[in-house]
């Protein structure tokens, strides 16, 4: 593995990063909490909800700065996904029609279940029971259909 | 139009066990006291129902319920002299004999603080000539008869019919001389001003025993008319209340807390037939801001409302609209709640952003690039010293901002502190004449006898020659040498043109302001008439419940009892 260069001798992020600096910290601050945090007195499979959630969240606010807003250039949004910023396969199933507000990567995984179908969380309420209160095993999400 | 305040005190409270004594905390509580074991509780020491002596209690009965027409006043004069001090609790006492014993004899023996009322005006009824209607500093009226100095605080029943002609009379021309009332509203006064004195008239029928009784009468076309006189009845009511509160021996708190309500409504009854409209949900802010019928803000101004929100707490517009939601600094403006939905304020929200960002770059793009140099050169003038080397220097300041800059790589700001060590230790003459030379370099539209020594253009301030003298010689010398350079070349039109659209942003700004002021006037109002209206409903549902309570009680004399009132 490569030594990590010190601060001063990295190239400099794209010009724009400086307008976003903050509140990526915010979110990495957040995602190094929910990293730490003991997960003793909860079920196993939701102890890696929160980090799924933050990591969606960043993905989100990244994807919405370039392709909704178009506040960040190009350079920086690809600097930003090289960098570990945002999950790049996570935007791209944005991008396509039915996924747009995908939860995670691993509610798609068909061949990780047993019926090979997707989580629960994919279903449209429409189609769910009437006060069905879903929470899917994997990120904790409560459904993420794009009609919902 | 004549409506009475007055709550029978039917104060359901059982009497205190004996040895108990009720006082009161100078926070306002009420609280008990037990001289002999010297104990105190704010619990009510409820005893076992006190067996009253049965002479007392149908002497008790017998006094209350005396079988005279006080409707005649000379009659019900002799009554009120007679009957001095007729014990307070007469209803209770009507139902059960509860036994007003030995427990209360203190309290009625203390002295009734009266409330400092005065008479403010009086209108002479006509149809009974001697006759006069006094109204007092509280709002309260009587009859007063000046040739019998005679006067009532009930109204004697033959003056009834003139005083409520009177009053309807006064309610019309109240509501006539109103251009902006609307004659919906005038029809509300004078049909509450119908069960009104149905109440007046019943009233009589319970209450003429008591002397400390008082019918307070309040008028209710004052409030009809303009809000601040609404507002300072209200206060009297309020006023005229603490007053009366110290008076009433152990009254409990729902009786006087119906007693305000009971006032409020009196003075709200008339808001009643426009409040009606919106009766689905009380006291819900979003139903007003629903169906905002008759809001000065269109969809428009509530959305550049809330935009201007957004640049007055600064928000960034980077930054996720989560972030704005968990910081809730917005919350607490009105303006944060022109719009219904959140859904709609993050609607918002994203077009100001967008439009933001669109405009900082705009501007970022506009403005000439910083040189970074700029402040590291800056810096290099204020700490470098030829005593350092470069590894100590970089070791010595790496905290520092100018040397984090990451725009600047390592090799340059090597390269320029070298240089710059190295000028310093030439002669005065040759720096000054390097300087010369530099800013002779700079055109006439960047450096001329406009500029000011401390907004010299960047061009200048980002050589290594500008930094080489020191700051006490070289400025002197900057300003003497822009003393001698011509005027600026013209072109100064763009700047007036950006002012005055400016100052059109400004002005439509405030106008959006003032728009919402006004509509945040109209909420407060609307919530005022709602919580009034409340009280005058609650106030009503106490009344029934005392009636019911009232007809429950049926004692040993049975229907007569009741039929007496």
């Amino acid at each position: 593995m490569p030594a990590i260069r010190p601060a001063s001798k990295r190239k400099p992020p794209p010009d724009g990063f400086e307008d976003i600096e903050e509140d990526l910290l915010i979110f990495g601050n957040k995602m190094k909490d929910a990293q730490n945090a003991p997960a003793d007195n909860m079920p196993k499979h939701q102890a890696q909800w929160p980090i799924f959630q933050i990591a969606h969240q960043r993905s989100r606010y990244v994807y919405e700065l370039y392709y909704e807003k178009e506040a960040i250039s190009k350079p920086l949004y690809e600097w930003l996904l090289k960098n570990g910023y945002a999950d790049a396969m996570l935007i791209a199933k944005w991008k396509k029609q039915g996924y747009e507000k995908l939860c995670c990567l691993r509610c798609i995984q068909t061949k990780e279940t047993n019926f090979n179908s997707t989580c629960l969380c994919r279903v449209p309420r429409a189609q769910l029971k009437e006060d069905q209160d879903v929470q899917c095993v994997s990120c904790g999400c409560r459904g993420c259909a794009s009609t919902d | 139009m004549v409506k009475s305040t007055y709550q029978p005190s039917t104060s359901a409270l059982p009497p205190l066990a004996p040895g108990w004594t009720e006082h009161k905390a100078p926070t306002g509580h009420t609280y008990y006291y037990n001289a002999e074991t010297k104990e105190s509780t704010y619990k009510r020491p409820g005893a076992a129902p006190v067996v009253v002596n049965p002479a007392m209690s149908s002497y008790v009965q017998h006094q209350t319920v005396p079988q005279i027409n006080l409707s005649d006043p000379t009659v019900a004069n002799a009554f009120m002299a007679q009957y001095g001090q007729p014990p307070p609790q007469h209803h209770g006492q009507r139902g059960g004999g509860s036994g007003a014993g030995g427990g209360r004899g203190g309290f009625q023996a203390r002295p009734r603080p009266q409330p400092a009322d005065k008479p403010r005006s009086k209108v002479a009824i006509p149809g009974c000539e001697p006759w006069v209607l006094v109204y007092t500093k509280y709002g309260r009226r009587f009859a007063f008869n000046p040739a019998k100095n005679a006067s009532y605080w009930r109204i004697p029943e033959k003056l009834m019919p003139a005083i409520l002609e009177l009053d309807t009379a006064r309610i019309r021309e109240k509501a006539e001389g109103k251009t902006a009332e609307q004659p919906q509203e005038q029809k509300d006064a004078e049909r509450s001003a119908i069960p009104a004195a149905q109440a007046q008239q019943e009233q009589p029928a319970h209450d003429y025993d008591s002397s400390e009784y008082e019918e307070v009468e309040v008028t209710d076309d004052e409030g009809a008319g303009d809000d601040g006189h609404d507002h300072d009845q209200d206060g009297n009511a309020r006023k005229r209340q603490r007053t009366d509160e110290p008076a009433g021996d152990d009254g409990p708190a729902e009786f006087t807390e119906a007693d305000i309500a009971a006032q409020l409504a009196a003075m709200g009854a008339d808001y009643y037939g426009d409040v009606e409209m919106g009766e689905d949900d009380p006291g819900a802010e979003g139903a007003w801001e629903e169906g905002d019928e008759g809001l000065p803000l269109s969809d428009e101004d509530a959305r550049e409302l809330f935009k201007d929100l957004l640049n007055d707490f600064h928000i960034n517009p980077y930054s996720p609209w989560e972030k704005l939601i968990e910081e809730g600094k917005v919350f607490d403006d009105a303006r944060y709640s022109v719009l219904p939905t959140t859904r709609a304020r993050k609607e918002v929200w994203e077009e100001w952003s967008r439009a933001k960002i669109q405009e900082l770059r705009e501007r970022r793009a506009k403005e000439e690039k910083k040189d970074p140099r700029i402040p590291y050169l800056a810096f290099l003038q204020e700490k470098a010293t030829p005593k350092l080397y470069w590894p100590e220097f970089r070791r010595k300041y790496k905290r520092d901002d100018p040397m984090k800059d990451p725009k600047l790589p390592d090799k340059d700001r090597e390269r320029w502190y070298r240089e710059h060590i190295n000028r310093l230790k030439l002669p005065q003459t040759t720096l000054k004449s390097d300087l010369k030379k530099l800013l002779e370099s700079a055109p006439l539209s960047a450096l001329n006898s406009q500029t000011m020594v401390s907004d010299l253009p960047p061009q200048v301030l980002a050589d290594i020659r500008y930094i080489s003298l020191d700051p006490k010689v070289r400025d002197p010398f900057v300003e003497a040498y822009i003393q001698g350079l011509g005027p600026p070349p013209e072109g100064g039109q763009a700047a007036e043109q950006e002012d005055e659209a400016a100052k059109k942003a400004r002005d439509e700004r405030r106008k959006r302001e003032k728009a919402l002021e006004e509509r945040e006037r109209a909420v407060a109002e609307e919530k005022r008439r709602q919580e009034k209206r409340v009280q005058y409903e609650r106030a009503r549902l106490l009344d029934e419940e005392r009636e019911i309570e009232r007809a429950m009680h049926v004692g040993k004399r049975g229907l007569q009892s009741q039929l007496l009132g």
